[in-house]
């Protein structure tokens, strides 16, 4: 017979049902995380698989004598691996124990003074420039003018005004990382929109409360954007002042061992160099994740 | 009560002057709740603006509460609800709701009473410690809404608050909205290119003409409060003033198109 009846009676689910979808559930749960562990897994192996490729190739290259004779493939210019963890070692624990901690720190030094120095000033300055427009007119110009120097030719200018030691190495961090702040901070800072300003001041904000509510941390994380490569060209600008002129730091080491045709020293530094730059941008990067952590990109 | 005295708005470009308002008069009473509907571009987020003092009119006079409004002079006891999304991304939910508090020196411990009052009013005690972002476009909106409710304000200025929200969203929305205005009895001046909302929510819709814009239709809708803002759409009578207002307002958008064909 034709059942015409629209109400489908509903049938509650039996707890042994019940039982069963959470069953279902927790089952999917577990696989979706054996999914994602394995996942991760593999790219690590990959990852790891690459690297050990790359090192490989390099250690046993450089033994084949076919190799040593007839490319670049030779000791004498590219060094080893094996040689530059020999080096390392002898650099800290080993035969010149502690000789490479007071280049490495001075590095270290110049490289975070600088880059506070130039994070501050660029902050400061771009938040005040987008502030008052006829100024930020009038230096245009300027400023467009200064970021298009090539700036890397005034290292040895600098090195000639504030000498052998900290400071220039400092000021030439500061002439490369400043720009790239500022601009950041400008940019952001001029982006805000009207009606935001608009809706605090129906709230009661003076100029000062918007300024700390509401410019401060809008421009802020257009300032954290810029922080991954200001660190990296911190560095750059901290090593390129060492090699100019110094008496103490890894780009010091790097020339040195220029004039003594030693290129597993240079290998070594560069390891560290490396080392170091890998480090600072992911402290720099846990900072930003804890102070941007209202962005919708960091959210957990 | 906003009185809104023969104003009028030019533009000046380098080529030509435009008038988006040509004469705008009228008044909203002590804690009515008028609504403006008109073609696009009759200026009235411009009439908006300039009754919150964002903008200067050419010419007339606007008075709040009696006095006269002075350009960048927010009036006493205004707020003011934005179509964007006001709330600051980088403070909580309770953080935010409590802004205006701040600004205005009220000490730590009386704020955090009054958001969490405010907070369990609108049912979203559990987003205290929230950042915007996890929040929808609607429940944002509430929080600009308590954001601006947490100061108090007589008069609130809405410029198409539920503009850019879903249908259903937007009438639970109208519901809150009616159900504080009920309670607050604020003086509530809207712009919106919804004309269900307007009829569903106003005492008197006001219909701008084309631009240079003027009153043309100061229209009452004498629906009896409280109304049910989800069954009310379906009555007779909703219709009847939704076809008496767009009678007008429909006649407005022809001619504003007419005029789009004869300036191309």
């Amino acid at each position: 017979m034709l059942d015409l009846s629209l109400e489908k009676p509903v049938v509650p689910l039996s707890p042994e049902g019940q039982a069963g979808a959470s069953n279902t559930l927790d089952s999917y749960r577990t696989r979706a995380a054996r999914e994602a562990s394995r996942d991760r897994l593999i790219v690590l192996v990959s990852q790891v698989v690459i690297l050990a490729t790359v090192l490989g190739l390099w250690e046993g290259l450089t033994r084949v004598p076919w190799f040593v004779q007839n490319t670049f493939m030779d000791p004498f210019f590219i060094s080893r691996p094996s040689m530059v963890v020999q080096r390392l070692y002898d650099w800290t624990v080993g035969a010149q124990a502690g000789f490479i901690w007071p280049h490495l720190a001075s590095t270290l030094l110049a490289t975070m003074i600088g880059l506070v120095v130039s994070v501050v000033t660029g902050f400061v300055v771009g938040l005040l420039l987008s502030q008052n427009p006829r100024v930020a007119r009038v230096l245009n110009p300027f400023i467009t003018g200064a970021n298009s120097l090539p700036r890397i030719a005034f290292v040895p200018l600098i090195t000639m005004i504030f000498g052998l030691g900290l400071a220039s190495k400092v000021v030439t961090a500061w002439f490369i990382v400043f720009f790239l702040v500022f601009f950041n901070t400008f940019k952001g800072s001029c982006s805000i929109e009207k009606h935001i300003i608009d809706f605090c001041r129906t709230l009661g904000a003076s100029p000062s409360q918007i300024t700390w509510s509401v410019r401060v941390p809008h421009a802020l994380s257009w300032t954290f954007a810029a922080l991954p490569n200001a660190v990296a060209f911190s560095l750059i600008g901290v090593v390129l002042a060492e090699f100019v002129g110094s008496t103490v730091g890894m780009g010091y080491l790097i020339i040195s061992s220029l004039s003594t045709l030693n290129a597993t020293d240079m290998f070594s530094t560069i390891t560290l160099l490396s080392a170091l730059g890998i480090f600072l941008v992911t402290m720099i990067r846990k900072v930003e994740r804890y102070l941007m952590r209202w962005a919708p990109e960091f959210r957990e | 009560m906003i009185e809104v005295s023969h104003i009028a708005k030019i533009y000046h470009s380098a080529t030509r002057e435009t008038y988006a308002i040509g004469d705008a008069n009228f008044t909203v009473g002590k804690g009515e709740f008028v609504s403006i509907v008109g073609p696009s571009g009759c200026g009235k987020s411009t009439l908006l603006n300039m009754v919150g003092s964002f903008m200067a009119p050419s010419s007339g006079s606007i008075s709040v509460n009696g006095q006269r409004v002075v350009p960048g002079k927010i009036p006493k006891g205004l707020g003011y609800i934005f179509q964007k999304d006001t709330v600051l991304p980088w403070f909580t939910v309770a953080r935010n709701i409590g802004l205006g508090l701040k600004f205005r020196g009220v000490p730590q411990a009386q704020i955090a009473g009054k958001v969490d009052r405010l907070l369990a009013m609108a049912g979203l005690e559990g987003c205290h410690d929230m950042f915007p972002h996890h929040l929808s476009g609607g429940m944002r909106q509430r929080v600009a809404l308590l954001m601006t409710l947490a100061c108090d304000p007589d008069i609130l200025l809405l410029d198409e608050p539920f503009g850019a929200l879903d249908s259903n969203t937007k009438m639970v929305l109208h519901k809150e909205l009616l159900d504080i205005w009920q309670q607050l009895g604020q003086t509530i001046l809207m712009v919106t290119h919804d004309l269900d909302e307007a009829v569903t929510l106003s005492d008197r819709v006001i219909v701008l003409s084309a631009p240079p814009s003027r009153v043309v239709l100061d229209h009452r809708v004498d629906i009896a409060r409280p109304r049910d803002v989800f069954s009310l759409r379906q009555s007779r009578e909703f219709s009847e003033h939704v076809r008496a207002i767009w009678g007008v307002l429909g006649h407005e958008f022809k001619q504003v198109g007419r005029e789009a064909l004869e300036h191309a």
